[in-house]
């Protein structure tokens, strides 16, 4: 079951790979939120990773991107924090980068998959959850690009055209 | 020609890699049946010697072999052609190894045991 439409952002108090620890009040200044689960190893993430890093960059000034890994890196090596802290830097990216390692953040937004996306609205009710966009493998190819029309949506105090979209991606490695 | 597409369920590239692979095999003129094995469990994954979803061997060649990596339920990332990483092959990179297969597969005669 995911998160319902309108649901509030839940808090959290993760390190990010920049040495500072995040919570919600981070990015209070921020009038849309841009939280998604993410990780190293999903080739679904490397297959996004431009097009959410170019996103952040067009909207940085206005929304608050924050990438959430909640893999368990004795299972996924390649998703530990050191690992995590390498991919960050090689390609640079303009967010937050958190670790999650408990996974509760990940069981609180009943997150499932990597990529997943969650757009929260100035009050931080959930307003989109879902996929980045319609096309994962083409990007030249996408017709509806969920995430931006939700942000656009949201800066203009309208509501979101799609609400939910079904994420397509890896499935979050649980601890076992 | 063993043609083999295994997959693990709970990524989602597996019905996509189905079709890349029927598009390879028709283009290199190879009629075989492709076999299709579900891999659910670590212990399936390490008696196939599965890396991620989508493994593909044809003739036991697997497309785009990583013998470095761990046995384990998970998807696996292709570097396409242009440097593009992928959840799925490229159809280059399909045919290739189709074309490798196929020179296994010649029995020295000129004879292939596969085709149309």
């Amino acid at each position: 079951m995911a998160m319902e439409i309108g649901h509030s952002a839940y808090d959290f108090s993760l390190p990010g790979v920049d040495g500072k620890t995040y919570s919600l009040q981070d990015f209070a200044d921020k009038p849309v939120l841009v939280l998604f689960f993410w990780c190293n190893h999903c080739p679904y993430v490397k297959a996004y990773e431009d097009r959410v890093i170019a996103l952040a960059k067009e909207f940085g000034d206005r929304v608050a991107f924050v990438a959430i890994n909640s893999n368990d890196p004795e299972q996924y090596p390649e998703d530990s924090f050191e690992k995590m802290k390498e991919r960050a830097q090689e390609k640079g990216y303009p967010f937050p980068y958190l670790f999650d390692a408990t996974q509760s953040v990940a069981h609180a937004y009943q997150a499932t998959r990597t990529p997943e996306f969650f757009v929260f609205d100035e009050e931080r009710e959930l307003k989109y959850h879902g996929r980045f966009d319609d096309n994962w493998e083409h990007p030249d190819q996408v017709k509806q690009e969920f995430v931006r029309d939700a942000i656009l949506a949201l800066l203009n105090n309208e509501v979101p055209h799609y609400s939910q979209t079904p994420p397509i991606g890896c499935t979050i490695k649980w601890k076992v | 020609m063993r043609v083999e597409l295994l997959y693990y369920p709970e990524c989602p590239s597996h019905e996509r890699a189905l079709e890349l692979l029927q598009e390879a095999l028709e283009a290199e003129g190879v009629a075989a049946p492709i076999e299709v094995i579900r891999i659910e469990t670590q212990a399936e994954a390490e008696a196939h010697r599965f890396i991620g979803s989508p493994t593909i061997r044809i003739e036991g060649i697997e497309v785009d072999p990583h013998p470095e990596l761990p046995y384990r339920l998970t998807c696996r990332t292709f570097v396409h052609e242009d440097g593009r990483l992928s959840p799925l092959p490229s159809l280059p990179m399909l045919r290739q190894v189709i074309r490798q297969a196929k020179e296994v597969c010649n029995d020295g005669d000129g004879n292939r045991s596969f085709g149309l």
